[in-house]
């Protein structure tokens, strides 16, 4: 017993520095993109969403990364804990998929002059958050248990087996139905200053840590969830 | 090898067998594809728009549709009186099981679908007696890869509360590549461009046939389980 409470100090404590960590780098990202960096000639002021915009994407491509290698590792090793894992990272992905797609737009439209126009960087990010999203479903659907974690795993795999296909039919798509060509998605090409780059670099690190604080939490909010189904179950049969 | 194909022929001969019995299934998928088809004529006005441009999309719309409730009644018909159950304590593979069920849901889309074309050719006045060849090979191709992925998530929705929603909301993403690939094909098909020239097209649609089929193998055993 003693062990275990050891052991669950020493997480806490990764924890606060993680905590800490995320915390510093969030107050350097604020300050670099809304004082440091300079404002874009031709975008003006709505560029500096671009720092949020881009980590988000990663960020969430990043989760339905761990979602697929967490599946797999499911199904291979039958653990609860890759279960949790696959579930909490496909949680935070979608949130920030959502995020892309909010800001997205919100750049477009002074820009682009429109919210969304159909290419195929922005269909295949609606999609795979469609994806995502009927994965949580799927999850809410059905009971806990190894069922639903076989299930959900199925899911994460061929989700993310699939984001390659899509991302080429998308393109190829598009590349028929040609439209006005716009600037570089996201300002990328024009070749940025080292300024903003980096300024993106230390958004990028930022939206790092705060996955892995944000998994981190909602993998102890699982677990603790589990054990008090546990502490339930005993006492239930206990009497 | 040989005992192998004979049970997943033996699985396909029950559903073919029930559906003659029953004659549930086909005629429902067949008006349901009808309906849909006329719903978009009447959604849109053919006297305005080239019947070339938005034939296409309206068929694959169809057949998409009208698969979608073929997929549903394949794994809830066997839940209903415990076939499934049956078929698992039989001494089966699990992959004989899903090719079994594969290829019948493929068999009855691929009927529909033949079927489903004078229709089209009739309602949208398009020309398609010249490319039937290629154009039966694209269909095909597609309703392989639908297929191929439905039969998977239909086996995983069949076991959930709400299966009947959540086939088409699991379904409908994971197939876009096989959508927007075999709209495209059609539609330049009638446009009359010859198939050879959509080669990459056609690797795009084997590639998922082939990843989702080696996938749905791997994985049919963590669904079909208990």
């Amino acid at each position: 017993m003693s062990e275990e409470l050891e052991e669950k100090e020493e997480d806490s404590e990764i924890n606060w520095i993680l905590w800490g960590l995320t915390v510093l780098a969030f107050s350097a990202t604020v300050y670099a993109i809304f004082v440091y960096v300079p404002t874009e000639k031709q975008e003006g002021l709505v560029q500096r969403i671009m720092y949020y915009h881009i980590p988000s994407a990663w960020l969430s491509f990043f989760a339905f990364f761990i979602v697929f290698l967490s599946s797999i590792l499911y199904l291979w090793k039958r653990e609860r804990e890759w279960d949790i894992y696959a579930q909490s990272s496909a949680e935070i992905g979608v949130v920030f998929c959502s995020l892309v797609l909010i800001t997205g737009p919100i750049w477009a439209k002074p820009i682009w002059g429109t919210w969304w126009v159909w290419d195929a960087r922005l269909t295949s990010t609606l999609v795979l958050w469609l994806i995502y999203v009927a994965y949580i479903m799927l999850r809410l659907q059905s009971d806990a248990g190894s069922m639903r974690a076989r299930y959900s795993a199925v899911i994460g795999i061929a989700g993310f087996l699939n984001i390659p296909i899509i991302h080429f039919s998308v393109l190829w798509w598009r590349t028929f139905h040609p439209k006005p060509k716009m600037i570089t998605p996201e300002g990328f090409g024009a070749g940025m200053d080292d300024s903003m780059v980096m300024t993106l670099m230390i958004s990028l690190g930022a939206f790092t840590l705060l996955y892995f604080l944000l998994m981190g939490q909602r993998v102890r909010i699982e677990k603790m969830k589990d054990e008090i189904d546990q502490i339930k179950k005993e006492r239930f049969y206990s009497n | 090898m040989k005992a192998y194909l004979a049970q997943i022929g033996t699985i396909i001969w029950k559903d073919v067998l029930s559906e003659l019995k029953t004659k549930e299934l086909f005629a429902s998928m067949f008006i349901f594809a009808v309906l849909s088809i006329l719903i978009f004529i009447f959604s849109i006005n053919l006297s305005i728009v080239n019947a070339n441009d938005v034939g296409p999309g309206v068929l694959w719309v169809a057949f998409i549709f009208s698969g979608t409730l073929g997929l549903n009644r394949s794994f809830t018909l066997e839940k209903e009186n415990g076939c499934l159950q049956g078929m698992m304590l039989s001494p089966v593979d699990r992959t004989a099981i899903y090719f079994g069920k594969m290829i019948s849901n493929l068999l009855f889309l691929s009927i529909m679908e033949v079927l489903i074309l004078p229709v089209f050719m009739i309602f949208f006045n398009v020309d398609i007696i010249s490319v039937l060849f290629s154009l039966l090979l694209v269909i095909f191709l597609g309703s392989i890869g639908f297929c191929v992925l439905g039969t998977l998530l239909s086996s995983l929705a069949s076991n959930l509360k709400t299966r009947e929603i959540m086939l088409p909301i699991l379904l409908y993403p994971l197939v876009t590549p096989v959508v927007i690939g075999s709209v495209n094909m059609t539609s330049r098909l009638l446009a009359g461009e010859k198939l050879a020239d959509m080669t990459k097209w056609i690797g795009l649609i084997s590639c998922f046939d082939i990843v989702f089929l080696a996938v749905s193998i791997m994985t049919i055993d963590h669904i079909l389980e208990e």
